[in-house]
């Protein structure tokens, strides 16, 4: 890893907070092809074979290009860590991800902002997945209260290839999350997307994700879990599009809601080619009746029960 | 010695009666089945039993104790427990954690091991997976019935645990049985086979909504073969 001299303690106090934070720090490591980032600065690059990740520190934040050669398998993950290690501000960072033909890749995404009380985020991630390819893109948050976070995330996946991304903000608050991913396939393709987020107090949540089938025997997945507590606002819209022959896609949103929260869902699937098939599963409201009264029939009571059903349905 | 019953039971739904009058016995350490056709009351029974419905009238007593008026929790914790026709599925939750409720119950991976490979699921295929989607709902009713196994109640009610099984299904409810046996745990058992019903020490038959005989198992089940298929709820039924 080639770290600046001068950003140095920066680099460290960020490897602390992984540790504090149960984070796996062997993605430091020398192994791991990897881009740090703290603030508007470059703290930290690593190239591995077959991965060439470009910096650019622009106005705010920082651009990186990162392209994966045809036909690597990576041993391990691509880590992707952005810091912000004021109070207060803005950041921006864009990611242009290409990879090659029949490579695969997985990415480890970190948005470290452990002081936050008053600051915006917003990162823009283009993935385009080459012919027989695989890329999973996993995507955990670690922050203080006070985020602003804007995302969007389009990935193109060609001939053959897959594309799953994980999203995850469930151990702190979302105070104002705006998260859009879209995803276009072309033939035989296949995309899986799921999101998992916790709301509290009176954070905002939207959530926009779209799934373009475009090309033949194209499939997808969008899954999105919200669990709202107390004041937050909720909103989540799944889009599917059949376009291509004998594409096939379902959307899935669950969201759980206690306290005063208040959420909605919208799925909206659109077909246009007779073969295509889309269909959605949608559940909004308390915890699942069945669900709590079997738990309880062991014991628990209905809070322990409904506890461990949201650390389910969170991952945690 | 303990026991549980059902005391003049009636349970109407939207004006119309589900049970009428059911009064049934459950002595600590025996084995029970409630048999009867389809729509007859009979998972009404069980859900009554365990809190999760409360009768339009009539009592529940536990030991003599008017336990009517607690809720599903408060049952579990006297020591009853139930396996439900339909378990749930539940997203995230690995069965191992399933099995210990969370880390609340406490108990040792060799015996999660022994409980999940006594209802047929090999543990190191099983324990670390989870409950949803990808369990077919065989699997999940095993899954239920090994729970029942590790919180040895003192009262297990089993509604349908034969349905979704494969043919191994009469030999896991017979070795279910001989467990909770010596276990000294009393076992209420929901069902239609009457090849369940006659794996049990007593019976009870139920046909829309009444009790239509008790007894020996075989007593009731051959009764329950001769007549089932007729409307027996007729005055004068045993």
């Amino acid at each position: 890893m080639t770290i600046k001299v001068d950003r140095v303690k920066e680099y460290e106090a960020l490897l602390d907070i992984y540790e504090r934070e149960g984070l796996d720090t062997s993605l430091f490591g020398d192994r791991v092809a990897a881009i740090i980032i703290s603030g508007d600065r470059i703290i930290g690059l690593n190239n591995v074979p077959g991965v060439e990740i470009k910096g650019e520190e622009i106005e705010n934040g920082v651009r990186a290009d990162v392209r994966i050669a045809d036909g690597v398998e990576l041993p391990f993950p691509i880590h992707l860590c952005t810091g912000y290690l004021k109070s207060e501000g803005y950041q921006r960072v864009e990611f242009n991800i290409t990879v090659g033909k029949n490579s695969k890749a997985r990415f480890t995404s970190h948005c470290i902002f452990p002081y936050a009380k008053d600051f915006t985020h917003e990162a823009i991630s283009r993935i385009s997945v080459g012919e027989n390819s695989s890329v999973l893109y996993d995507d955990e948050h670690i922050h203080g209260e006070g985020v602003r976070m804007i995302s969007r995330t389009e990935v193109e996946v060609g001939k053959g290839g897959r594309y799953t991304g994980k999203f995850s903000l469930t151990k702190q608050r979302a105070r104002e999350l705006k998260l859009e991913m879209t995803a276009k396939l072309g033939d035989g393709a296949v995309a899986e997307m799921t999101s998992k987020v916790k709301a509290v107090k009176d954070d905002s949540v939207e959530i926009r994700e779209v799934l373009q089938l475009e090309g033949a025997h194209s499939r997808g997945d969008l899954k999105s879990t919200v669990i709202a507590f107390d004041n937050s606002k909720v909103n989540v819209v799944n889009e599917a599009y059949g376009l291509g022959d004998y594409a096939k896609g379902h959307v899935e949103c669950h969201e759980v809601v206690k306290g005063e929260a208040d959420v909605q869902t919208i799925p909206l699937l659109r077909v246009r080619n007779d073969k295509a098939e889309l269909t959605h599963e949608a559940s909004i409201g308390r915890i699942n009746e069945a669900q709590l009264v079997q738990l309880m029939a062991k014991g628990l009571t209905e809070e322990e029960a409904a506890e461990l059903i949201i650390k389910g349905l969170l991952g945690e | 010695m303990g026991m549980l019953c059902l005391r003049n039971v009636d349970y109407s739904r939207e004006g119309r009666r589900i049970l009428q009058g059911i009064n049934m016995t459950f002595r600590e350490g025996m084995t029970y089945s409630i048999l009867g056709p389809n729509g007859a009351g009979k998972s009404t029974i069980a859900r009554i039993l365990m809190g999760e419905l409360k009768p339009t009238s009539g009592q529940v007593l536990l030991d003599g104790r008017d336990i009517t008026e607690l809720g599903v929790t408060e049952r579990a914790k006297l020591g009853m427990s139930m396996a439900w026709q339909e378990p749930a599925r539940y997203e995230g939750i690995r069965i191992r954690e399933y099995l210990t409720l969370g880390g609340k119950l406490k108990v040792d991976g060799d015996e999660i091991k022994e409980a999940l490979e006594l209802v047929g699921l090999p543990y190191e295929l099983y324990a670390g997976r989870f409950i949803d989607k990808s369990l077919s709902g065989g699997e999940r009713k095993r899954v239920e019935l090994a729970s029942l196994l590790l919180l040895k109640p003192r009262y297990a009610i089993l509604d349908e645990p034969d349905s979704g099984l494969d043919i191994t299904a009469g030999e896991l409810i017979e070795e279910l049985l001989n467990r909770f046996r010596k276990a000294g745990t009393t076992v209420i058992i929901i069902t239609h086979h009457e090849e369940i019903a006659g794996k049990t020490d007593f019976a009870y038959f139920v046909c829309a909504g009444r009790l239509v005989k008790k007894g020996f198992s075989r007593e009731v089940v051959d009764y329950y073969r001769k007549t089932c298929g007729r409307c027996l709820f007729v005055e004068g039924s045993p």
